[in-house]
């Protein structure tokens, strides 16, 4: 059957058919990317077909000055994270009958990533993140002798596997919202295979990675989105590897930044309450010696008293709460 | 640009990357130039696991036993033995390095079965055994920091006489041709599948280091054994692991029945490679088929084993075949999958020519003769990754630098000038690729006559003349995927002829080469490997070379 | 239509406006809300990262209180949805959790049977109330205004425990609810994009950013107003807009509704009373569009 697609191109050295026409790429405040123009094939393929499938026709039939990267065509290789209507996926992995809306599909390099040419954009920024969480085992002491593998449970092993599945595409943090905003967030991909090596048994380093991930940039920069979970193509929950990564590092003692100190406001809230008080949450979470900070906040509190918002300056107590506290006793832990 | 190095690496794949690190650890400047980044490199698709016979109950003797006999006898016995011998420490080593391999019970490393192995010695990561190493592997050459010329595309190496001193590349990025000089060059650039169509290979996988190192000199060997993997996906020519069946599943026909009963009466579903291939394809041919496939049955396996330890094709089938297959059998059929034969090597890795080193898919030490064992692929890339790194530093040590090679950075210049010059003339590579790779799987398969592989010959002249001609459609300078599609298509070319002359002079069946005129093993006349020369650039001329065997006479091969 | 009603924290503390406006279009909807006085905090996320089992227990004794209501839970808040959602579904399939649970909030006079079905507003009005319903209750139609929908992560991530694999089409009920009330839906990325709130305290600067930059992207595709289903996207967007003003050197200035103050317009509601004039951004020039007054 025939579908229509309509391609971002882009040329550093102006090369363009007449048939590309200027445009931005699907909408994106944030862009840094030069403008692009965007071209559209029809390509007649079966029904089931990818999108990879539709770019290569294009490549291979209509139009060989297409670039775009591709190697295995079954979602092993990694090569073809694009960004298709607006979000970054696998080309060979999502379904052209899918992702067709209003008649077409639109396909153009990730506007969170700078751009090479056409399809083709520069992974710097994700391969530096990748080399800056450490990812190679710093080997716990002995190591075993030559010819004797390290003895640990399979168990142990199967909880990394969907961390090791990550095949590095590069999707979850093109449209991660943190790095929109935030380059210097590791992000989701580097975070998971810093889970991957900070929960290795046979790792030595784990509490020092604890410290290096908890830092600026780290995992309290993520903003809990799920885009990253949503859009990766192996399953590898990204979100979830930096939750534990947090939950981890603040068990290793790692409390003195911001996240810890909101968590902990959080949670005596709850328990002394049974409710979040907003009041307290963002000075407790800032530390009250960081006058700076809580000179930043003013504000928007003036705000809100402006317009009548301020939450009850007596913060309520729930009925019922010796119930909350009795929850809080027996499994709260640190938060007892 | 012009850079000078002791040892590069051709291709960033298992065995560039071992290669690269051992070279490191020897202290030798090296760098990897590769087309693609490492991590797309194709050594990511293997999917089941890695020989080595580790457990108290193995042998190695018994490993290289099952590998000997798996080659159909003709791989180098000497070669063998190094393999099965090296492969517990390497791949502990990679252990150590933080693969996360399958354990038992004790926390020791455990195996699941494989074809033609007469015991479990297959270790391995679920089904993504190639893609945990590689990621391994990366990230220690990040760690030791190996300089790696990323999306570099390599068009000729530099010769100086007769003596390899580096290479030529292209940066795709910014379209620039760079001169690398090196002391030597391992050649480690992987195989040539895009010559087959269908095939479980990726676009990458486009013979580029069997053409750059023949041309330059270096013979290749057994070109004519192609393996045909026997579980590939309907469709697509995806590859279905043979872990699938090394944990239980069956191949059916039309009829429902296990067919290998009837020609692999003992090992089943776990006979050799070649064995199997032509056994589904006697079903299809004989009308058991069903749409020209067999079928891969896993339902009797359980959705835990499947998903626990196959998920990655459990997710392949669903994806693009809309089959799950803890409910509902795969269609399957034989597709090609693997380049025995390869840049001929000694155990060290070393071609003929000084300079010139090859390991993993490109190389042909020969460990894996007529037919490669599964999961033998992986172990290959690593012991002689390694021991190509090694030997290629040790050689660079004792090699003096060298000066030259400006003059052929400005030939290559001028070479790629003049076809992104060329006029249009209907012809586009891509078509011309199909054309050529639709021949090769009809004339040059897993079964081959006289006459289709003389047509064969005839049909390569003419892509030949074809190629000569053929267009550029893309006249600019970055990223030009244009430019190196049209050059990869030459590489393949050679390949293509190199398969087809040594298929021709070999007259009998043996491992992958199967001839209908000839229908059975000859080793009176034939145990020997086939050798292709390249002479003047131009010539092919065909020698032979006779099989080392240490210790495993030649048997009557059953399974 | 009973529902056990789970109000959140928010629109009994900081989002006033939310409760009152929710209270107000009760009525006509035909839903007899109870509310769950007396459970606790879903803690956000927050505490399920820190300590599963405690965000386990608190919120399966909230699922637990709607059980014994014999109704479904009503949650008003995307990230209440998202978390409730979350422990339901998961309480729901793996038994040791559940007994866990039970184990914990069975002192408390509560056991949980694992049934609660933890629904949204938003997703009421399409799936249990019925929107022809709620077309006939339209007695203002918001012909003229252009409405940029923004719903909120938790109402749309992770889409297995929000049941968005067998209901697709939740991801587009806002769209259809801004056609429906008579106004333009406005087509923009950032409609199922993260406010920012959850980096607010910790990284200040760029959690404003965020949500300033999807704002503005609205406004440049001509949106009067954004109309959101999540109390806490409304603090980020509407509270703190004055200072994502100055984050981005940008003038923003676009009011933020929340869902219930939407349809209360739509049903004939005077803004006060739905306390559109306690919002930090004036709705003014929005509601003049409609002809109405703060």
């Amino acid at each position: 059957m025939e579908f229509t697609i309509e391609v971002g191109r882009y040329n550093p050295e102006g090369i363009y058919s007449d048939a590309a026409v200027p445009g931005k790429p699907f909408p994106a405040p944030w862009d840094r990317s030069p403008v692009r123009r965007y071209q559209t094939y029809k390509v007649d393929l079966p029904e089931h077909a990818v999108v990879l499938d539709a770019l290569i026709a294009i490549r291979e039939y209509q139009d060989q000055s297409l670039a775009v990267r591709c190697a295995c065509r079954s979602a092993i290789c990694g090569s073809c994270g694009i960004w298709i209507n607006g979000h970054a996926n696998l080309a060979c992995k999502s379904k052209l009958q899918e992702f067709t809306k209003d008649g077409t599909t639109r396909v153009e390099s990730p506007p969170s990533m700078p751009i090479i040419r056409d399809l083709v954009c520069d992974m710097n920024p994700f391969w530096e993140k990748h080399l800056a969480v450490k990812p190679w085992l710093q080997n716990k002491q002995p190591v075993p002798p030559p010819n004797e593998e390290y003895r640990v449970p399979n168990a142990s092993m199967e909880e990394l596997v969907q961390e090791v599945s990550c095949i590095s595409c590069g999707v979850c943090l093109m449209d991660c919202e943190s790095f929109a905003v935030n380059q210097e967030f590791l992000g989701p991909q580097a975070l998971a295979q810093a889970y991957r090596y900070a929960n290795d048994p046979r790792d030595a380093q784990s509490k020092e990675r604890l410290g290096e991930y908890s830092k600026s940039g780290g995992v309290w920069d993520c903003t809990h989105c799920y885009e990253c979970v949503t859009q990766c193509p192996k399953g590898v929950e990204p979100l979830e590897q930096i939750l534990k990564l947090r939950r981890m590092a603040v068990d290793a003692g790692f409390t003195n930044n911001p996240g810890t100190r909101h968590a902990d406001a959080f949670a005596e809230s709850v328990r002394d309450s049974g409710r979040l008080n907003e009041l307290t949450l963002l000075p407790k979470s800032i530390g009250y010696f960081n006058v700076v900070d809580q000179l930043k906040t003013l504000p928007g509190a003036f705000n809100l008293i402006r317009a009548g918002k301020l939450p009850p300056l007596v913060h309520k107590k729930i009925p019922g709460l010796s119930r909350i506290k009795a929850i809080f006793q027996r499994v709260g832990g640190r938060f007892k | 640009m012009t850079r000078d190095h002791d040892v590069v690496v051709l291709g960033a794949g298992l065995a560039g990357m071992r290669a690269a690190l051992e070279a490191a650890r020897e202290d030798a400047d090296v760098a990897i130039v590769t087309k693609v980044h490492p991590i797309r490199s194709h050594s990511s698709a293997a999917q089941g696991g890695i020989n080595a016979a580790i457990s108290e109950t193995d042998s190695w003797e018994s490993h290289a036993f099952d590998t000997v006999k798996g080659s159909d006898y003709l791989a180098d016995q000497d070669a063998v033995e190094v393999m099965c011998q090296e492969a517990p420490s390497d791949i502990i080593e990679f252990e150590h390095m933080g693969v996360i391999f399958y354990r038992g019970a004790d926390g020791r490393l455990g195996t699941r079965a494989f074809g033609g192995a007469s015991q479990a010695r297959t270790y391995f990561v679920g089904d993504i055994t190639g893609q945990a190493l590689l990621v391994t592997l990366y990230d220690q050459i990040l760690k030791a920091g190996v300089k790696v010329y990323e999306e570099w595309f390599a068009t000729k190496l530099h010769m100086e006489d007769g003596v390899c001193r580096g290479l030529v590349a292209l940066e795709m990025i910014t379209g620039e041709l760079h001169l690398l000089r090196a002391k030597a060059v391992v050649v480690a650039s992987g195989g040539l599948g895009r010559l087959y169509e269908p095939s479980t290979n990726a676009l990458i996988c486009t013979g580029d280091g069997y053409s750059l190192a023949y041309r330059a000199g270096a013979p290749l060997m057994d070109m004519e054994m192609v393996q045909y993997h026997p579980t590939t996906l309907a469709g697509s020519g995806f590859l279905m692991t043979e872990a699938a069946r090394g944990e239980g599943a069956y191949l059916l026909n039309s009829e429902g029945e296990r067919f290998m009963k009837r020609y692999a009466p003992n090992k089943m579903e776990l006979a050799a490679r070649d064995v199997t291939s032509r056994a589904e394809a006697t079903e299809i041919a004989e009308g058991r088929g069903i749409n020209g496939n067999v079928l891969l049955d896993l339902r009797h396996l359980g959705p835990d084993v499947v998903l626990k330890k196959l998920p990655q094709i459990h997710e392949m089938a669903l994806d693009y075949l809309g089959i799950d297959m803890i409910k509902e059998p795969v269609p399957v059929r034989p597709g090609m999958h693997y380049q025995m034969g390869g840049i001929r090597t000694d155990v060290q890795g070393a071609s003929s020519v000084p300079g010139i080193y090859a390991a993993g898919e490109v190389a042909c030490v020969s460990v894996h003769g007529g037919n490669r064992l599964g999961a033998n692929s992986l172990l290959d890339t690593i012991v002689f990754g390694r021991r190509s790194g090694k030997s290629s530093a040790e050689y660079a040590k004792k090699t003096a630098a060298t000066s030259g090679g400006e003059e052929l950075l400005r030939s290559e210049q001028e070479r790629l000038r003049e076809l992104l010059a060329r006029p249009y003339t209907g012809d586009t590579p891509a078509g011309l690729r199909l054309e050529l790779a639709t021949m090769m799987d009809k004339n040059v398969g897993l079964y081959r006559s006289d006459a289709g592989l003389h047509e064969a010959l005839d049909a390569l002249r003419g892509f030949r003349k074809r190629y000569e001609k053929i267009a550029v459609g893309d006249k600019g300078r970055v990223f030009n995927q244009a430019l190196t599609f049209a050059l990869e298509l030459g590489y393949l070319l050679d390949c293509g002829e190199a398969i087809v002359r040594s298929a021709i002079e070999r007259k009998e069946s043996r491992g992958a080469h199967t001839h209908t005129e000839h229908p059975d093993r000859n080793d009176v006349d034939w145990l020997k490997h086939t050798v292709l020369t390249c002479v003047d650039g131009e010539q092919a001329e065909i020698s032979f070379a006779p099989v080392t065997i240490t210790r495993w006479k030649p048997e009557v091969r059953t399974y | 239509m009973k529902v056990a009603f789970w109000p959140g924290c928010v629109s009994k503390g900081a989002c006033p406006e939310l409760y009152v406006s929710t209270q107000a279009i009760a009525e006509p909807l035909g839903l007899e809300l109870h509310e769950l006085y007396q459970a606790p905090c879903c803690g956000a996320g927050v505490l399920s990262e820190q300590n599963p089992e405690l965000s386990d227990s608190l919120n399966g004794l909230t699922l637990a209180m709607a059980e014994a209501e014999g109704a479904d839970l009503m949650t008003i808040c995307s990230t209440c949805q998202g978390v409730l959602s979350n422990h339901s579904y998961h309480l729901a399939r793996d038994k040791t959790r559940l007994d866990k649970v039970n184990a914990t909030i069975a002192d408390q006079g509560f056991i949980y049977k694992g049934t609660t079905k933890v629904k949204h507003l938003l997703w009421m009005l399409f799936e249990d109330i019925g929107i022809d319903r709620v077309a006939a209750k339209i007695k203002r139609k918001l012909t003229g205004l252009k409405i940029a929908p923004f719903y909120g992560c938790y109402i749309l991530r992770p889409i297995e425990s929000l049941g968005l694999r067998e209901r697709p089409e939740r991801k587009n009920y806002l769209e259809r609810l801004i056609a429906l009330l008579g106004a333009e839906p406005v087509e923009y990325k950032g409609a199922t994009k993260c406010c920012g709130f959850p980096m607010l305290t910790f990284n200040r600067d760029k959690a404003l950013a965020m949500g300033g930059n999807h704002i503005m992207e609205a406004k440049e595709k001509g949106a009067d107003l954004l109309v959101t289903p999540c109390p806490l996207c409304h603090l980020n967007l509407d509270a703190q807009q004055p200072d994502a003003s100055r984050v981005l050197k940008k003038d923003i200035d676009v009011p933020i509704f929340h869902l219930p103050q939407l349809l209360g317009l739509a049903f004939g509601y005077e803004p006060e009373q739905l306390r559109l004039n306690h919002h930090v951004v004036s709705t003014k020039g929005a509601l003049e569009k409609v002809e109405l007054k703060v």
